[in-house]
């Protein structure tokens, strides 16, 4: 049979010997394999493709019978109302500011933490590091309440003349705590793979600690800070449920909780959070497809240990 | 160089590693231990409607939301129902999908480990529906099982499956399995990278020695990949169960705990008592629940599935 054969050219195949031509079982299992891959890609892919239909038909078509799987008369109207009817250019542009401006205190933070960390034994640094991944553990919605009366209680610190609330420095300070363990986590582990031997020679010809890791690692560490960033960038920018407790307005309201705006009690408006929708997707879907292989680097980098 | 330029190198150097733990220590203390204390505190507290102050009252959120009321002849005798309730549709919801993605997430991991021409294009095909805000994929999918206009209902009957439509989200049971279907559509990506980078660890001459010996496949499963991915499976899982315990944009926007309560899980529940019903001592007490919960959890999981990956 053609396992048989199978497992004859893999044991010839390791004795070194020449494989017997074994297409006809290899043809047949790498056709299943793209088969069953395919069907499921296509069954994933779907609801975009729905979401996104949705969101060139106008609001006559979305509501009308029979359902239409191809636009009949694809328009972009959608997305110049939410722009023009809606303040979706402020939502935009908060969503912006928050997931980059974490992103930048995560990975600067994280990546000089994460280093120390894999560097240097210092007191109790086993602990430390365990407390810094075990927050990451704590459920933040457990944390809504107290997070909720920090916010909007009078600030602590002097210069700030409001409370925090419907800023987006609150949603900022809030996704470094979602973010910042993660970040250290990863790259420390970072680190632990690039040698030690590096250092320590940047260190003999006279550098100092900062020179040897400014100069010689952190350039290194390029992929680690690539996988770090992209993972905190869409962490930031998809997060909703504490932009909405945290937020009341279009001065600091981010993309995922306009989209949910168009949601009324009874109605929604299809079309126009389709088109929304669609734009809080986009760095998503673009980082997918570009940086595929750093996010998955950065997860498993993050959680699973080589 | 001169010698007092080099005394201020060697002072920074020693400084190292304080200047480049200390910030993000006091950022993580200040930004978790200071409101997870916070959370302890509120949750023995009380708001007076009267006066806006806060009392400390003692465990009696707790007894509050996980008791009967004294007095009242609840179906569970000494259980608030609706403590039992909501913990029945978070075990429902978080089990189900947990175990079809987990499933389903391996079966995919083991073709994706395969030789195959345009891996890399799978993979990133695969992993988009994880990145995309969980809003835009709850209200993604309430609009494909809307009862009119939706897709599912749309495609089931050009399949001609079913004459009529089926009101997915407005049928208990029925809305807890639309859940259910989105949350693995959301969360299977994950498991998916999780295992495949487990599997890449496993030496391929070992399955090579399991074929020469004859095994079948679910025994070289069994022998030769389980061990090897146990770590991956640890963390897939941890990471998967605490998520969907605690997460509520799906649950929010696409049932909101509905129709009636049959989808209220935890995270909704915690949400809605402390936010819409503006009673912050329940919702700290019901934190404070799913804090201890969540590390009870990843404890037995660890117990489980063996050592922690976390060790060094």
């Amino acid at each position: 049979m053609s396992t048989e054969k199978s497992r004859l050219n893999r044991i010839r195949r390791s004795l070194g010997l020449e494989t017997q031509n074994e297409w006809p079982s290899v043809v047949r299992e790498r056709l299943g394999t793209y088969l069953l891959l395919g069907i499921y890609l296509v069954v994933i892919w779907f609801p975009i493709y729905y979401i996104f239909i949705t969101s060139l038909k106008p609001t006559s078509e979305v509501l009308s019978l029979p359902i239409t799987f191809f636009p009949r008369d694809p328009t972009v109207q959608n997305y110049v109302d939410i722009f023009t009817n809606r303040p979706f250019e402020f939502y935009t542009m908060n969503s912006m500011i928050v997931a980059i401006t974490t992103t930048i205190v995560c990975v600067t933070l994280g990546t000089l933490t994460g280093y120390s960390f894999s560097r240097h034994d210092f007191m109790g640094n086993k602990t430390l590091l365990l407390s810094i991944v075990g927050a990451r553990m704590i459920p933040p919605i457990a944390l809504i309440v107290p997070f909720f009366q920090i916010m909007s209680s009078p600030p602590l610190i002097g210069g700030l003349t409001g409370s925090l609330y419907d800023t987006r420095l609150a949603l900022i300070l809030t996704y470094t705590f979602f973010n910042l363990p993660f970040a250290v986590w990863i790259m420390k582990n970072y680190f632990d793979g690039v040698p030690e031997s590096l250092d320590e020679q940047a260190r003999i010809d006279g550098c100092s600690r900062w020179e040897a890791f400014f100069k010689i690692i952190l350039p290194m560490a390029k992929p680690g800070i690539a996988a770090t960033a992209i993972l905190a960038f869409i962490f930031s920018w998809n997060e909703f449920v504490f932009a909405l407790v945290l937020t009341s307005s279009e001065s600091a309201q981010t993309l995922p909780i306009a989209v949910s705006l168009f949601v009324a009690d009874d109605f929604v408006d299809w079309a126009h959070l389709a088109a929304g929708g669609m734009i809080a997707a986009l760095p998503g879907i673009l980082f997918g497809l570009f940086f595929q292989q750093y996010i998955v680097s950065g997860l498993t980098q993050g959680a699973v240990k080589e | 160089m001169s010698t007092e330029r080099q005394e201020w190198r060697r002072k920074l150097d020693k400084l190292f590693v304080p200047l480049t733990v200390g910030p993000t220590l006091l950022w993580i203390a200040a930004i978790i231990v200071y409101p997870t204390a916070k959370l302890l505190i509120s949750s023995f507290q009380f708001r007076n409607p009267v006066t806006n102050e806060m009392e400390f009252v003692g465990l009696r959120n707790f007894r509050r939301l996980i008791l009967a009321r004294e007095g009242s002849n609840a179906a569970f005798g000494l259980f608030n129902p609706d403590f039992v309730a909501f913990t029945r549709n978070t075990v429902v919801y978080v089990g189900c999908s947990v175990t079809i993605s987990f499933l389903l997430g391996l079966g995919i991991a083991i073709l994706l480990n395969k030789d195959l021409k345009g891996r890399g294009w799978f993979r990133t095909a695969v992993i988009v529906p994880w990145i995309l805000p969980y809003v835009m994929s709850g209200l993604m999918w309430r609009w494909m099982f809307q009862a009119d206009f939706g897709a599912i209902n749309g495609l089931l009957q050009r399949l001609g499956i079913i004459s009529g439509n089926i009101p997915f989200l407005s049928d208990g049971a029925l809305a807890m399995v639309a859940l259910i279907i989105a949350d693995v559509w959301v969360f299977t990506p994950f498991i998916i990278i999780i295992l495949l980078a487990g599997l890449q660890n496993v030496p391929e001459q070992l399955y090579d020695a399991a074929e020469v010996d004859g095994a079948s496949r679910w025994s070289r499963f069994w022998n030769v990949t389980y061990p090897f991915l146990k770590p991956s499976i640890l963390v897939a899982l941890t990471i998967r169960i605490i998520f969907d315990i605690r997460a509520l944009d799906l649950v929010w926007v696409m049932t909101g705990g509905g129709p009636g309560k049959a989808t209220e899980v935890w995270a909704s529940w915690l949400y809605r008592t402390a936010q819409v019903f503006n009673s912050p001592g329940s919702g700290a007490a019901l934190g404070v629940v799913l804090l201890a919960v969540t590390f009870a959890i990843v404890a037995t999981l660890y117990k489980i599935f063996g050592e922690s990956p976390y060790e060094a």
